[in-house]
Parts: C-alpha cells; structure tokens; sequence
C-alpha cells in the first residue's frame, strides 16, 4: 500500500522543490519505529516517569522549601539549601548515617559471606538439595511483620529462646533489644536470618553454571579443594556476587519496614534508628515535611552512591 | 614419558557398569586412541588414569608406579578437556602457569617455561590476552599449552577438537600429530570419532559398553577387525554386512551367492549362519574384476542412489527382481553399497554387474559377533577364529 506513495514522494523530492521535501519527511517519520510504537511504551513511560522521577523531583523541590505543618501549602518563592545545612549540623542525622553505614556493611558482608558458604555447601553435593535449598529461602517468603514480631519475642529479656539457650551455656540473660549497644547487632542478625537463604540463591545458581571440568582442570593442575575456591571459582561469581550486593545493600538502606514491624512506633531505639525510620518519623510525626524530603534525598544519593559501581559493572560488561 | 598399564580396571555407577574389566598396556611415547560411540566408556576410562574418578576394582600404574589411589598432581599427567576448560577470569599467561605457581615455581623458571610452551604452541605475543578474546583454536592451543607447561608423563585428551569447527578440526589434527612428534610424550587420546583415531594414533583401542574390543594399529583394525562391531564402527561408510548361509562352498544371502573356500573356517558346517561384512570399496564393476584380489562370480544388481563425492562415487545398489544370481525376497534384501572411482560411467536406476573382493570378505559368528575369518580364500585369509576380542590387543603391545 505505502510502497507506491513512497515511490511518488521520493521522486517527487528528486524533482527538488521544498514542499515535497517536508512531506517526505512527514511521510518517513510517521512510518518510523518512534512514531509506531509510541503507544506502547509511552503510557508505561509516563506512568513511571511521574512516579518515580516526577516523584524524586516534587520531593527534592520540598526539600528546598521550608514546608512544615499542614496549615499552608509549600513557599515556592524563596527556595535555598538551609533544610541540607540544618541536617550536616544535626547529631541525629550523624548517629542515623553511622548507623545506616554499619548496618549496611555489616549486613551485607556476612549475608553475602554466609549464603556463599551456604551455597558452597549445597553445590559441593549435599543430598537432598532441593529440599535444603527451600528451607534457607523460606524466610525470604515470610513478610517482614511477621518476622519482625518473631525475632521481637525470641530476643525478650525474660523468657525469650534466644536468652534460653545462651542461658544454656552460663551467659546471659541479655537485654538484647533494650541495650543500645546490643540492638543494632539483634537487629542485623534477625535481618541475616530472612536474607541468607537469598544469597545462596543467587550464589548457588552462578556456581551451578560453572561447568565440571573447571574443578577437574584445577584438580589436575594440583589445586587443593580450597585453593580451587579461592581462586578459579569464586572469581568467576564476580556478576552473582554483584547482583547479591545491590539487592542486600539496598534493602539494608530501606530497612525502615522491618525496624517500624519491629518496633511499632516512629521512634525506634536509639541505637538501631537510621536514616530511613529518621526521615519518617520527621515527616510523619512531626510534619517537618522540607527537612524529611532533605533526609530522603540524602538517602537517595546513598543509594546512587551504592549502585554506580553496579551500573559501571554493567556497562563495562556491555550490557547496559 | 612413561609407560601407562590398566590391569582388569572396573568402574561401576551404582548397577551400571561404565568400564568392564579393562586391560591396557601402553608403551613409552605411544599415542593411542580410545574410540566409541557415546556412553562406551571412553571417558570413564579416561578419568581413571587422570584420577578424577576411582575404579571401583583393578590397578593403574604409570611409569612403575601404582597410581590408582594418589590423586591427579602426583600422577605426572596433564588434562586436555573437552570443553577447553580455561578458566575466563585469568589471561593467557596466568591460565598457562597456574599448575606451576600451586607448586610454588621461581618465577624465573616460570617464565621461561611458560614461553617454552607458548613457543611450542605458537601462541607468542598472546600471553596478556584474555581467553574470551581468543578464537576457538587459540583456545584451543592455550589448553595444550596449560598442559604441556607441566612437562607431565603422560597427555590425557578428552575429546579436545569436538568443540571446533570441521576445518579447524582437521588442522589441529595435524598440529597434534606434529606435537606428539616434538615431545616424544604418551598420549591416551578419546574421540567418538574414527577419522581422528585412524589418523593420529598409533594404536587405536576400540571400545563399546564398556569393554574392550580391539587394540591394534588403525590399519589392522580396519583390515582385520576383531569382531563385527569394530567392523562396523572403523571405517565410513560403514561396512556392508548381510546374514548368508553356508550352502556346500557357497556363502548363500538373501540376495546373491558367493564361493568360498569352506577350510578358512574349519568349525563352520553346512547349513551354519554367518555374518558376512564387505566393505564398500570392495565391490568392483565386474568389468574391473581384476582390480580385485579374487574376484567372485558376477552378481547382478541395479543402481539405487548415487552420491558422488568428488574423489569417489557412492552407490547404492539393489538386486534386480527375480533375474541373476539367486536374488531373494525384495522385502528382506540388505542394501549394498559401493564406492567406484569419480569418472566411471554410470547413472542411477541402471542394471549392472558387480563381483566383491574374496580376498576382502569377513566373516564374524551370528552370535558372539566375532571374526571368524577375513577372506574366504585360503590364501587370503589372515584371521583364525580364536584371535577375536582381548588377544588382538596384543597386536602391536608385544613390542615393547
């Protein structure tokens, strides 16, 4: 149908005036790729663009403003940094970012380490796989309500199981949630409970790809059973490895679900309050709306900060 | 190098016998093949001597040592694996000398070993690369260097060129052959391939079901197999075979008679079933009758299917209908095939006339499946019954 047309425009346009040349161009736009598959990605594009970065942008606005309260709606006439300034001279702010910081190493690190172990472990032939394989994931399917109740009562001062059996061996009993020195530690152990069975997932289905004869070239070359780990196999979990660490480190940033589960309130003890439960409670409670959207978009950055090596990774791999 | 002995090695997976009772003696220096199709135990056996799987019974020894329970580095043998197996994270140079720094080499003498290997594999000027950004017989060459590096006593290869394409395929054949000659090494070489066992190897070991059927040289293996299913594996095309019936002097199949000389075979009486096996360029034109050694009576046939291959025809012959020499049931006929020389003149669907070699005949028992005879002339024949399976493995091993 269109062929002939575009045969007649396009000699058309060899005959040279300036009228035929805009309507082959109408012509060859409006058959481009662009044009017909606009309305298919654009009602998904809009919807998400509005959310998520419409979102990041109305937020970062507020936090330019100086928005508190709920009598009047946000002063857009004199925006400046002052909500940023009050926070790098808030303490809170600087005990939340040192606890955000260690809970995100912390967790992530022995997370990843243990569900590499895990991983090993179940690939090495253990019988009954699967079976095993379903009972570390199975925390992962609980929600964090539940699992933030749970570990709530086994960590109880006076008949919590976790004081029952240090109580076994003479130790204890601790206050394992009242002690600030103890808190974040419950806190990022319950959390290595529900995310382990996750990175032995991960670390299981990249040892799994790696083919046999890769432990029998290492074997032949001489390499003990760890030797053989350490540097022919581990080595090349690089991308399962990266994967697990985005997903952990970015929960670990949103921990807020569990800590608020956990807690039930705003204000959650001292020792395990972060970034994420501050921003809340400053937005929630106290309708500090500008200095909350400040604390989100240092949180944001946080994040970014913790996906750029990712989204390098992935580029210098030449899939982004 | 080292002289490599696997005395009755049995190897069995729960109630599967992967390797039944295997007996190999190979000399210093050889280069032997073992050939099978898949699951006949080649790899299996092939493990056993590199040590990534113990035999459930029998020994190895390698040198004049017994190496059945030490693990693969004490061995003195190297891997070359079906897969390539180099490990992607590491370049050239690291891949090649990861056998030495476990062993805590100088990294002087390192060095030097590592361009001694890359020289001998041509791999110069590649050492900082890193595999993924290697052709396929780069690779390749890579993997032969990781081995030769150790300076092992015996090559293992595990299928290595099955992953390459046919040209490159045909080129490491060469450079294999070549290199065998440079080290001087032992080579046990697996392939399900025949072209590659007859063309490398000094000996090939053929194998099915996990046992052994023949070792010999490639050329005793295609001209005397042991038994049929040797026969029928070495050699493409393959063979033809048919069931005939000894009939007072003749060899009688569904579809034409052949004479023969009933004392090649003294066990065989009137009235006995054989399999009888030619292979194709064994058939000739009875107007050629005496390219062969001793050509049959003529036999009547029509041409089916032509295949011409450049340097040599294939035919498919069928018999023709009730006329000639005692064709059969058409139902039942066993086609034939014969190859002819490029310029013959012949078309398909033609009647013509054709003897088979005599001298070139086997005959194997119905039911062991056993070389009973290869010729059914008296001078000719070069077999006697009772040298079937394991003994034709001492065909050329007596030397040493």
């Amino acid at each position: 149908m269109s062929n002939p047309q575009d045969t007649v425009a396009g000699s058309q346009a060899v005959g040279g005036t300036e009228t035929d040349d805009w309507r082959t161009r109408l012509v060859e736009f409006s058959k481009s790729d662009f044009v017909r598959s606009f309305p298919f990605w654009f009602v998904p594009f809009s919807i998400m663009g509005l959310g998520v970065y419409g979102g990041i942008g109305y937020n970062t606005l507020i936090s330019l403003t100086d928005y508190e309260g709920f009598n009047e709606g946000p002063d857009y006439t004199n925006l400046d940094l002052g909500m940023y300034v009050q926070a790098v001279n808030d303490p809170w702010v600087w005990t939340t970012s040192k606890n955000t910081f260690v809970l995100l190493i912390v967790f992530t690190t022995i997370t990843m380490l243990l569900g590499l172990f895990l991983a090993i472990m179940l690939d090495r032939g253990i019988r009954y796989r699967e079976k095993i394989q379903t009972i570390y994931l199975l925390p992962m399917a609980l929600s964090f309500v539940v699992t933030a109740q749970f570990w709530l009562w086994m960590y109880n001062v006076n008949n919590g199981l976790v004081n029952t059996v240090v109580g076994l061996f003479g130790l204890g009993p601790y206050n394992w949630i009242g002690d600030p020195q103890l808190v974040l530690g419950s806190v990022i152990f319950a959390l290595i409970w529900q995310f382990s069975g996750y990175a032995m997932v991960v670390f299981l289905a990249g040892l799994q790809s790696i083919p046999d004869d890769q432990f029998e070239a290492a074997k032949v070359d001489g390499a003990s059973v760890f030797k053989t780990y350490w540097r022919v196999i581990i080595p090349q979990l690089k991308s399962s490895s990266v994967s697990a660490a985005v997903v952990l480190m970015i929960f670990a940033l949103k921990a807020f679900t569990f800590l608020f589960s956990m807690f039930g309130q705003y204000r959650v003890p001292k020792g395990t309050d972060i970034l994420a439960t501050l921003m809340v409670r400053e937005a929630f409670k106290l309708q500090n709306w500008a200095y909350a959207a400040a604390i989100a978009t240092i949180l944001l950055l946080m994040a970014l900060a913790v996906i750029a090596p990712y989204l390098h990774y992935q580029h210098k791999q030449g899939s982004l | 190098m080292a002289r490599v002995k696997l005395t009755d090695v049995t190897k069995e997976y729960g109630d599967v016998t992967a390797v039944n009772n295997m007996n190999l003696d190979l000399k210093d220096g050889e280069f032997i093949t073992l050939v099978g199709p898949s699951g006949c135990g080649k790899s299996t056996t092939l493990e056993t001597v590199a040590g990534l799987t113990k035999p459930t019974s029998g020994t190895i020894e390698i040198g004049d040592r017994e190496v059945t329970n030490l693990p693969p580095k004490d061995r003195g043998i190297a891997m070359v694996f079906q897969n390539i197996a180099l490990f992607p994270h590491m370049d050239v140079y690291d891949n090649i000398s990861f056998g030495l720094r476990l062993r805590d080499f100088p990294q002087e003498e390192m060095d030097e070993r590592v361009d001694e290997a890359a020289r001998v594999v041509q791999l110069q000027g590649m050492l900082d690369r890193m595999p993924s950004e290697m052709s396929g017989g780069q690779r390749q060459r890579v993997a032969i260097a990781r081995a030769i590096v150790r300076e092992p006593e015996v090559f293992l290869m595990d299928e290595p060129l099955a992953n390459l394409d046919a040209k490159l395929r045909v080129n490491m054949r060469t450079e294999l052959q070549r290199l065998h000659k440079q080290l001087d090494t032992t080579i046990i070489y697996v392939t399900h391939n025949q072209a590659e066992a007859m063309t490398m190897s000094d000996r090939i070991s053929v194998l099915n079901k996990g046992e052994l059927q023949q070792i010999a040289p490639p050329l005793v293996c295609y001209n005397e197999p042991a038994n049929r299913f040797v026969a029928g594996f070495i050699g493409s095309p393959s063979m033809n075979f048919a069931r005939a019936t000894i009939n007072d002097g003749q060899l009688d199949t569904d579809d034409y008679s052949v004479d023969f000389d009933a004392t090649v075979v003294e066990e065989l009486e009137d009235g006995d079933d054989v399999e009888m096996g030619v292979r194709p360029e064994d058939l000739y034109l009875a107007d050629n009758r005496e390219e062969a050694h001793d050509p049959s009576q003529p036999l009547g046939v029509e041409t089916d299917v032509l295949e011409p291959m450049g340097d040599q025809i294939f035919v498919y012959l069928k018999p023709v209908g009730e006329s000639g020499s005692g064709m059969g049931d058409v139902e039942e006929r066993q086609g034939l095939l014969m190859s002819v020389d490029p310029d013959t003149d012949i078309v398909e669907e033609q009647s013509i006339e054709v003897v088979i070699d005599r001298a070139r005949i086997h005959l194997f028992d119905m039911q062991t499946g056993d070389a009973l005879s290869h010729g059914v002339v008296r001078e000719a024949a070069t077999a006697e019954a009772d040298d079937g399976e394991a003994e034709a493995g001492d065909d050329g091993a007596q030397v040493s």
